[in-house]
């Protein structure tokens, strides 16, 4: 006999600002746990290569000695420019309300969108007009430690249109495409270990607001325990559909050599006031091959320059070190008998550090 | 006359001396006693045996090896090739290594130790790349497979076959050439690793092994460096003749490049950016040079890396007022940190440096004491504590906590791990410098031959005869160091080293510079085993034992 479920109408109550999507594996419930977290993530490299975006804003559960106090939100803007390095705000980007995501249902592709972030110092800064092109992967999950997890949802192919802002020089009108990802999860750093995420968007256009011909997504979530969880995925998009999904036990990761320490900054500003512990080189190749019957792809990306974000851990004396890294991608692959290849610039985060050394 | 394999080993063990000390080190530790009889494939012969923690290689056939080696051109093939299998997966019948077992095992650890740690070295794979580029037909296909071409459009990966993203790393970049030079790093292969497998995962934060790096390589690019920001700083102005052209003097006078080596491999090590360190690396530098000013008037030397002293180039009151502005120009490059890197640390940085100079002056303060007042210390650990404060600092100490400093670092807890190793590795580097003094070559060292005992220096040497001599010959001795330097002749100095030579004042020189310097490195891997696995790391590590393999 099945055991009669009670449903709990606080969990599914929506929250009055912040909606993402359906119930199930981003719930509208409200972020009861201090570890509990919630995430938009943006991803953009301009047309030319030159300037590169990514920013990230969580949403944190509350803090256990004031558990009715405001949501406590953190959000940073990181610019690149090549030949010039890294801009990144503090932890506290001014952001537009609501913040555009392509999960806030109903979001017809046509419509653009409005994203504006910008430093409380004015600079880094960036006004875009966002488009969808493409569809979103079905929802991922990495599950560890018994009872933490993190969820994930990608969308490639966004296009976006608009103002770079760096400390002198505003750089308006230029094109760019790029990634969105919303996150749900409960998960501290060192139980997490660290993870290699990136993407990379075929830079050719067909049409205007035509999705990338081919698109690529790829995860490697590696917690300490249990011994079997680490979670992987390549994902590949053609013509802003979702085609083939090579799962972990068919996708092989390698890297080699280290990206030359004079090539990393540490992020943002304030985080010099503290000491930070040193953390592991940053690899300067990476391979990533998979292969699915007769679909195969290969990845390999080289680090230019990188960025590393320093995240406090809310459980542990190490930080979490989030390095953004920039670099030329090559992939090549075959998917139900047609055959792609391009070569452009990537974004890869290389996470870890909070577990120690 | 073609490059026989017997010489191409004596290449690699003396660039492997030169620019890895800490792999010498570990297998010099390892051959221990051993004679060891090289046999190859060419016909040629060669010799490897352990004095104190050197290799010694020759193209000759021992008398009484412990321990005989035949290599075949295949073995050889794969000996020091990071591209190839590592010599522990040799071909059978390739390699033959007779003797007793335990001398066998310390000889395949021995070759284990080369072979896997030195041919990650950018240099020593040139070297043998040359070679075998002279044997073609010797020399087979690199041991890995070949991997299919997908480039090819119709290429379809079969299954089982080790399409691994790790053989496509290896296959693509054999050589890594996309690496960038730094002031600290570049000069390593570091072999691929795989971070999942469908199966196994490791973190791509997981570092293990011993990482090493090129030491020569690495101090030629950081004195470089430093000497570029120098020229940088020094201005352009009026008036040259007096001043400026004289700051410019000492500095362009070369030197090995261990201190900025040091400033700059701490602070990439502590995960800051090597370039970040360049000024403090150049205050260092100006620093040193306006002491030697200031030390060669109160030595009364004549000669600084061969070339007049600047007192005697110049007279003393120009070359007292360019020592000053040398130390000025370095508190200015100091202060000039506060746009980069920030108040906390250009404090920081003031902070070490205030500190740095007292124990400089502090020790230079005794040190013209003892010789004013005819004084010789009876103990070593008198020597050791003039030595740590005259020069133990600003040579070895210092450098360090002002990288991990440059790099944020600003607990003393973490600071203070550096100080008792580089103080051990400061004093057996002071102790060889000073012996270098005595029976090196004037064109190495740079300085007068026995100048050192002209000028009444006390070193471990005087302090060990002073020690072992009888009364009468103390008394004489005393007199003689008494005598002021311009009233000494060079047959006096001959003299004192004959004495020293006669009661072994030298060799015991040799061995506590050996047994302070082997303490410094146990130090170093036990105090500093908080900082990760990188090759700023190998850079350091390759300094601390650089004492322990300097050839005397």
């Amino acid at each position: 006999m099945p055991a009669v479920l009670r449903r709990d109408d606080s969990l599914v109550r929506p929250h009055p600002d912040i909606k993402l999507g359906p119930f199930g594996p981003f719930p509208r419930a409200p972020q009861r746990r201090e570890l509990d977290r919630r995430w938009l993530h943006y991803a953009f490299l301009s047309r030319d290569n030159r300037l590169g975006m990514v920013s990230n804003v969580a949403w944190l559960g509350p803090a256990p000695e004031i558990p009715d106090a405001p949501q406590r939100v953190t959000s940073i803007l990181l610019l690149y420019k090549r030949g010039v390095g890294w801009l990144s705000s503090q932890w506290n980007t001014e952001t537009t309300t609501p913040l555009w995501s392509a999960f806030r249902q109903p979001h017809p592709f046509s419509e653009p969108g409005r994203l504006e972030l910008r430093a409380t110092a004015e600079s880094p800064a960036i006004r875009f007009q966002l488009q969808r092109t493409s569809h979103p992967c079905t929802s991922q999950c990495a599950a560890f430690a018994r009872d933490q997890h993190f969820r994930w949802q990608s969308e490639t192919g966004v296009l976006a249109y608009g103002d770079w802002t760096f400390d002198n020089e505003v750089l308006r009108d230029v094109p760019a495409i790029g990634y969105h990802e919303r996150v749900r999860g409960y998960w501290s750093w060192p139980e997490l270990g660290g993870w290699v995420f990136g993407f990379a968007n075929d830079p050719a256009t067909t049409a205007p607001g035509a999705p990338p011909p081919t698109a690529v997504v790829f995860t490697l979530i590696q917690p300490p325990n249990p011994p079997n969880a680490t979670a992987a995925s390549v994902m590949v998009w053609r013509d802003g559909h979702l085609r083939r999904h090579f799962p972990r036990r068919n996708i092989t990761v390698a890297v080699r050599g280290e990206l030359a320490r004079d090539r990393v900054v540490t992020v943002p500003e304030m985080a010099k006031l503290f000491d930070i512990p040193p953390m592991a080189p940053i690899p300067h190749h990476l391979m990533i091959t998979g292969r699915l019957g007769a679909d195969w792809i290969m990845l390999d990306f080289q680090s230019e320059t990188a960025a590393r974000i320093i995240l406090p851990s809310e459980t542990g004396i190490d930080p979490c070190s989030v390095h953004e890294v920039f670099g030329p991608c090559r992939i090549e692959g075959a998917i139900n008998g047609r055959r792609f290849d391009y070569t452009t610039f990537g974004i890869v985060e290389f996470t870890g550090g909070a577990g120690g050394l | 006359m073609a490059y026989s394999a017997a010489q191409l080993f004596v290449d690699t063990v003396d660039g492997l001396s030169r620019r890895a000390p800490a792999i010498v080190a570990t297998a010099a530790h390892q051959l221990g006693n051993i004679i060891l009889a090289l046999h190859f494939g060419d016909g040629s012969h060669g010799a490897l045996r352990a004095h104190h923690s050197q290799l010694l290689a020759s193209v000759d056939r021992p008398a009484a090896p412990t321990v005989e080696a035949y290599f075949d051109n295949r073995a050889l093939n794969l000996l020091f090739d990071l591209a190839r299998q590592p010599a522990d997966q040799l071909l059978q019948a390739s390699l033959d290594v007779r003797g007793e077992r335990d001398d066998v095992l310390a000889t395949w650890r021995t070759f284990r130790l080369l072979a896997q740690r030195a041919s990650g070295l950018r240099a020593i794979q040139a070297l043998w790349r040359e070679y075998r580029e002279q044997y073609p037909d010797v020399f087979g296909q690199p041991a890995n497979p070949s991997i299919p071409d997908v480039g090819d459009p119709a290429f379809v990966p079969p299954r089982g076959t080790g399409w691994q993203a790790l053989d496509y790393l290896d296959q693509r970049y054999p050589e890594d050439n996309g690496a960038v030079q730094s002031t600290a790093g570049g000069t390593i292969l570091v072999q691929s690793r795989k971070l999942w497998d469908g199966r196994g995962s490791h973190g791509w934060w997981e570092v293990t092994g011993t990482l090493d790096a090129d030491l020569l390589e690495v101090m030629e690019r950081a004195k470089a460096r430093v000497q570029e920001e120098i020229t940088r700083i020094i201005p352009d102005r009026e008036p040259k003749a007096y001043l400026y052209n004289l700051i410019r003097d000492y500095p362009s006078r070369g030197g090995k490049g261990l201190r900025p080596t040091l400033t700059f491999a701490t602070c990439a090590a502590f995960g800051g950016r090597s370039e970040d360190a360049v000024r403090a690396a150049a205050a260092i530098e100006l620093f040193h040079n306006g002491f030697l000013v200031h030390d060669d008037i109160s030595d009364e030397s004549l000669f600084r890396r061969n070339v007049e002293t600047l007192h005697e180039a110049h007279g003393t009151g120009l070359a007292v007022n360019t020592g000053d502005a040398l130390n000025l120009l370095a508190v200015d490059t100091v202060l000039s940190n506060l746009p980069t890197l920030g108040l906390a640390r250009t404090l920081g940085l003031i902070h070490e440096i205030i500190h740095m100079c007292r124990e400089t002056l502090e020790g230079q303060a005794i040190e013209l004491g003892w010789i004013r007042d005819g004084i010789v210390p009876s103990a070593d650990e008198d020597y050791y504590h003039m030595s740590t404060k005259k020069t133990g600092w600003y040579t070895s100490i210092s450098p360090c906590r002002l990288g991990a400093v440059c790099a944020g670092v600003t607990d003393p807890h973490q600071l203070n791990q550096f100080n008792e190793a580089f103080r051990l590795i400061g004093i057996a580097f002071q102790i060889q410098d000073d012996v270098l003094n005595l029976v090196g070559e004037t064109e190495l060292y740079g300085k007068e031959a026995l100048g050192d005992l002209l000028e009444g220096k006390r070193t471990v040497m005087l302090i060990h005869l002073f020690r072992e001599v009888d009364s009468a010959t103390r008394a004489w001795l005393t007199k003689l160091i008494r005598t002021p330097r311009l009233e000494k002749s060079q047959s006096d100095a001959e003299e004192i080293l004959a004495a020293m030579r006669r009661v072994g004042s030298i060799e015991y020189a040799i061995t506590l510079a050996d047994r302070l310097a082997h303490e410094g490195v146990r130090r170093f891997e036990t105090d500093l085993e908080f900082l990760p696995e990188t090759e700023a790391k190998g850079i350091l590590r390759q300094i601390a034992n650089y004492v322990t393999t300097r050839p005397l």
